[in-house]
């Protein structure tokens, strides 16, 4: 490790109702892969973020190359040498390896463009990082570990100093992460300062020399790697806070009926051999880490995706699902994690978004009865306690919670007796969340069943009876709420293959 | 004007299609100035006649641009279905009652066909009905071997169908029937889509189709009834135009496409999907049809009614295009 | 996606083919057939003049469709390059004929007119944004009804080439000893080697497919995409002023008011050679290649007794067949 090259001091960052960043530091050295940890919502791509310019800091100091800097752009920060490898690929599909590289700043001879030349440094840059890319080949027949490289090589042609990578290996094979490290390391041997964010721990383990850990946009601390062992960093990620009243014990009967079974089911390069079970009344609860295949494996189950191979039986009798329309058929119920994109229609009304999956029985006749659709609307907003003037009431004007109390309406309304809330209480806050436990509580208390998927550990503790934790796409571990503990989680969210 | 906007009575109408009407009678209003053979009995019929045909036509693609597609294809579909007829009809003998079957039929089979290749097979609606366009203006004139077709006045034998359109009484006086006849069409029309299922998937699909989808709904099924059901009423429209004009030409009908998209992007109808008011596609082509009228009465070139519907089209889009981008 | 990197069978592995381009193959097979076709099928199909007509067919068309290619590849479409072309044509040919001004200056009027238009197009669909396919329907409205306001609503008729002033015709065909020589495919060749060059060895050609490929990603890049957008635009209008020299060449009156629908045929024939409808790729040879079978349907139909109403049946099946191919090909790739 050599000289300190960039120091994020003091970092506080707030929006409207969130405290995005305490007071958080980081260090990096010239010729180090540095580590940044933390959860889900941590606050390490905040931190980012504002070290490339896309948001302004509240206080604190950026030192970079002995000089104090702020970035007003990503553009800025790039041209000054701080590059974002990010986890989306932005690239141009159709055109070739090349020219996704100099993009905006080709090689020209005369008024025409020079692709001989820019291969040809193109190649030199492959070169340089020992890997095997034709600079010719178009963009979109490379494996996404190979646009990864590409970024990277992209990076590098702009002189960069300090280089970020942003959960790299989410979507790499295992050869294509061992590539990936040996460039990592050669570009330590060139003494460039590596920001490494990652959720694996063997990883983190093997390629970074310093760790420093997040947790609730608070910097917690900064360990060298060799000389902490993987729980050091676990503990210092989950914290010792005390959560408000975490289950203790299942409420659910060891011999209640299982409603849901999935086995071996698989889909895409996400859900991969995923078997659970699901009893009457249950919460069972599915923890991860981001990309980890939870929302995947729901989409998968309710249709929504296509599905290879797996079995599902609902109530003892095996069913295919093929689409949305026989999961509901099934009675199983869907909220999504994007609500806004896959919940609610905005532009219509909460009496409309109620009936949605159910309209068959709001009829007389042809006609839709909007007396009683009206009715079975008012009763859920007043059951589920939505807070809108009426029911005649636009989605787009309700707020997140109430929107996520309409859209779960819309399943109760359908009677659905399986129910997958997937992050049900994402962006939504803090009176409306208990007010959603509550409901969760209510619903299995009526002999309804549901999968929970949360990112939230203390959601995980409070809520489920069971946990089911996995780690792409795989199940990697399944514990009653009894055993259940943060530590023990987090290993098996953690743990490859 | 906030005071206006509040008012219950214009809240009940809607605010915009008010607007429109003020619109209509202004035009109205001004074509009576300038030019005073428009006071004249027969020049509303006359603009009547041209809004019997724009309103069916017009009302179909409300129901396509509600889920978000266009059909530029109803136009020529309607001059197929008319000339298919109608070649029955004069040339094969055909009963009057099967012709007018037919028509609606034609119509509604170019529906199934562009709402199958949109729904099922995923194609760009623009594209798809711009080729089922050249496909009815060929089939059309394929099957007459490119006569014109004129269909049987009301006084001769099978010109009963007329009286959708109108009724000579007595004494001479014209009772423009049809106007009843497109009143009732566009109230079934918005019961259609304000009421039943169909318009109510319709609507939600052209608002958000993947959170419908979810909903377990078959989008697909809805998505290509709504091409059905513009296909149909082409159909329709079809009888309303020989009904009105007797004679139909191979090959022709595109501009009539514009002028319905026109007439239906005015009255508040939502490019990309989601919002539709059916009484406004009707004063929207009210107010088409007495522009056309109006550029007749004036002794100007027809090709005005091009510019200007094309000018509409675009104002409204952009009308649309920002009050979307404000509301996010 | 990655494990189908290097799948493929013999033939698309071959390095020949995949330089030209499987598509590209495929549509100079598909009119070797329909030329063998149309001659089996009629004997006065296979006559000299019957290759100068397809030809003749081929310039207004072809122009048109290297125009709108621009537009397609950066996800857009240009609807109003058909009644933009026969505008074009009538207001040169009306100062040309009823103010007596040299043919030159009708030709530049005639592009003018196309620039126009281009510009229009551009500044609705880059600049404010409105979805292309309608911000060009509006303006194929206008188009139309301005072409025939300024002539007053006659048909004109730019001179013949028997007239001095008719030298224009000879751009496209001369006449050396009674026989017909269709120059005019040098023009075409010329710009399709001009355009293939602009698109792919020049910043605005690279920018127009980067932001037809990923627009958001492109104007990360720091590349400023509403410009190159409606350059692409101009593009099309240009080559729509071109297409009305060329239209005005190849027949001898020009009616007002007519000129929709021929936007299909050149959209048709860009389609049909691999330019893809949701944007990023497309090639001018291709373009021109897809030209050629809609040319040669044209000119071939009537030879086995389909008159013009069976042409708008074939440009219509063959535009959704091609579109068919584009949006499979697309869900394949995804």
């Amino acid at each position: 490790m050599g000289e300190v090259i960039l120091t994020m001091n003091g970092i506080d960052k707030s929006f409207p109702g969130v405290h995005a960043l305490d007071h958080v530091n980081l260090e990096v050295r010239k010729g180090e892969v540095h580590a940044l940890m933390g959860e889900n919502g941590a606050g390490k791509s905040t931190l980012m973020k504002v070290l490339t310019g896309i948001y302004s800091k509240d206080e604190g100091t950026i030192t970079y190359e002995g000089k104090e800097v702020e970035f007003s752009n990503p553009r800025d920060a790039q041209a000054a040498g701080i590059v974002i490898v990010h986890q989306e690929l932005n690239m141009m599909n159709h055109l070739t390896v090349a020219q996704n590289i100099f993009i905006g700043r080709e090689s020209m001879s005369g008024k025409l463009i020079n692709d001989k030349k820019m291969n040809e440094e193109a190649e030199k840059l492959f070169q340089k990082l020992n890997i095997q890319i034709d600079p010719t080949e178009k963009m979109g027949n490379l494996t996404v570990g190979k646009q990864q490289m590409c970024e990277i090589a992209k990076a590098i042609s702009h002189d960069a100093k300090v280089i970020i990578f942003d959960e790299p290996s989410a979507a790499l094979t295992e050869a294509e992460i061992e590539e990936l490290f040996k460039i990592i390391r050669d570009l330590r041997e060139k003494q460039l300062g590596i920001v490494y964010i990652s959720h694996r721990m063997d990883e983190i383990k093997v390629i970074t020399d310093r760790v420093t850990v997040m947790r609730d946009g608070g910097y917690v601390g900064t360990l060298i790697t060799k000389d902490s062992t993987k729980d050091d960093i676990i503990n210092m990620m989950v914290g010792r806070v005390i959560y408000e009243d975490p289950k203790t014990q299942s409420n659910v009967a060891k011999d209640a009926p299982v409603v849901l079974k999935v086995e071996h089911l698989n889909a895409g390069k996400m859900v991969r051999d995923v078997s659970f079970e699901l009893r009457k009344g249950e919460i069972l609860g599915f923890s991860g880490l981001m990309g980890a295949g939870r929302t995947e494996t729901a989409r998968a189950l309710f249709g929504a995706d296509p599905v290879d191979s797996g079995e599902v039986y609902v109530n003892g009798q095996k069913v295919t699902i093929k689409n949305p329309m026989d999961a509901v058929k099934c009675g199983i119920g869907y909220l999504s994690e994007d609500r806004k994109r896959f919940g609610i229609v905005v532009q219509k009304t909460v009496a409309e978004n109620s009936t949605m999956a159910d309209l068959d029985h709001y009829m007389s006749g042809i006609f839709i009865n909007k007396k009683k659709e009206n009715e079975v609307a008012q009763k859920y907003v007043d059951s589920l306690k939505t807070k809108t003037p009426s029911v005649d009431q636009l989605v787009v004007n309700l707020s997140g919670g109430n929107q996520q109390k309409v859209v779960i309406a819309k399943w109760l309304v359908r009677n659905c007796d399986i129910l997958i809330f997937d992050e049900p209480t994402r962006g939504i806050d803090v009176g409306a969340k208990s007010e959603i436990y509550h409901l969760m509580n209510e619903l299995v208390a009526e002999g309804k069943s549901i999968i929970m998927i949360s990112s939230e550990m203390t959601e995980i503790l409070r809520m489920s009876d069971r946990i089911v934790v996995m780690c792409e796409g795989r199940k990697t571990g399944e514990m009653d709420i009894s055993e259940a503990t943060q530590e023990n989680i987090m290993h098996a969210a953690t743990l490859r293959d | 004007m906030e005071k206006i906007k509040n008012n219950a009575l214009v809240k009940k109408v809607g605010f915009n299609r008010l607007v429109l009407c003020c619109v209509l009678l202004l035009m109205y209003v001004i074509f009576a100035i300038l030019s005073p053979t428009f006071l004249n009995y027969n020049r509303i019929l006359s603009a009547l006649n041209y809004a019997y045909f724009l309103g069916f036509l017009s009302l179909g693609v409300t129901f396509v641009i509600a889920t978000g597609g266009i059909d530029f294809s109803i136009g020529p579909v309607m001059f197929c279905a008319a000339l298919i007829s109608g070649h029955l009809l004069t040339k094969s003998g055909a009963p009057l009652i099967v012709s007018l079957l037919v028509s609606v039929l034609v119509g509604t089979a170019f529906g199934v066909f562009n709402g199958y290749l949109v729904a099922y097979w995923k194609m760009p609606s623009f594209i798809t009905s711009m080729a089922s366009m050249m496909l009815a203006k060929g089939i059309g004139s394929v099957f007459t071997a490119t006569q014109s077709v004129s269909w049987p006045q009301s006084t001769q034998e099978n010109g009963s169908f007329r009286m959708m359109v109108k009724v000579t009484t007595g004494n001479g006086t014209q009772i423009p029937t049809g106007l009843i006849v497109l009143i009732v069409a566009s109230i079934i029309c918005a019961v259609i889509l304000n009421k039943t299922k169909i318009g109510r998937y319709i609507l939600c699909l052209g608002s958000n189709k993947e959170a419908v989808r979810l909903s377990g709904v078959d989008v697909k099924k809805w998505e290509m009834l709504a091409y059905i059901l513009c296909g149909m009423l082409a159909g329709i429209a079809a009888i309303a135009y020989v009904g009105a004009y007797s004679t139909v030409q191979p090959g022709m009908g595109d501009t009539f496409n514009n002028e319905a998209i026109a007439g239906c992007v005015m009255g508040g109808t939502s490019m990309t999907g989601g919002i539709a008011s059916i009484g406004g596609t009707f004063i929207g082509v009210m107010i088409i049809s007495l522009l056309q009228e109006g550029i007749l009465a004036m002794g100007f070139q027809k090709d005005w009614q091009y510019v200007i519907t094309g000018l509409i089209v675009l104002v409204a889009v952009y009308a649309d295009v920002r009050s979307r981008k404000r509301s996010n | 996606m990655g494990n189908n990197e290097k799948k493929g069978n013999a033939l698309t592995n071959n390095p020949l083919v995949n330089a030209i381009g499987t598509q590209k193959i495929v549509v100079v097979l598909v009119i070797i057939l329909l030329a063998i076709l149309f001659s089996v099928m009629s004997p006065a199909f296979r006559q000299y003049s019957t290759v100068v007509s397809i030809f003749d067919y081929s310039y207004y068309i072809s122009f048109m469709a290297i125009g709108v290619t621009f537009p397609l590849i950066t996800g857009g479409v240009d609807l109003s390059i058909g009644t933009g072309m026969v505008s074009a044509g009538l207001v040169g040919g009306y100062l040309v004929t009823f103010k007596g001004m040299p043919t030159a200056v009708g030709m530049l009027a005639a592009l003018c007119v196309g620039l126009l238009l281009g510009c229009f197009n551009a500044f609705l669909a880059a600049k404010l944004e409105l979805p292309p396919f309608i911000a060009t329907l509006g303006s194929m409205m206008v188009a139309r009804g301005i072409g025939s306001i300024i002539t007053g609503g006659m048909a004109v008729t730019w001179p013949p080439s028997s007239d001095p002033s008719g030298w224009f015709r000879s751009i496209f065909k001369i006449s050396v000893g009674g026989l017909n020589l269709p120059i005019g495919f040098l023009l075409v060749i010329i710009a399709v080697i001009v355009m293939s060059t602009v698109l792919n060895k020049t910043r605005p050609g690279r920018y127009i497919i980067a932001l037809g490929s990923n627009k958001e990603a492109t104007r990360l890049s720091g590349i400023n995409v509403v410009k190159w957008q409606s350059l692409a635009y101009l593009i099309s209008g240009l080559f729509t002023g071109l297409a009305g020299i060329a239209y005005a060449a190849t027949f001898q009156t020009i009616a007002p008011g007519t000129g929709a629908g021929l936007e299909l045929d050149a959209i048709a024939g860009a389609i049909i050679g691999g330019t893809s409808m949701n944007g990023g790729y497309g090639t001018i040879v291709g373009t021109l290649l897809g030209v050629f079978v809609m040319s040669l349907l044209k000119t071939g139909l009537p030879f086995i007794g389909l008159q013009a109403n069976w042409q708008q049946i074939i440009t219509g099946l063959v535009l959704i067949v091609a579109v068919l191919i584009d949006v499979i090909k697309n869900a394949k790739r995804a």
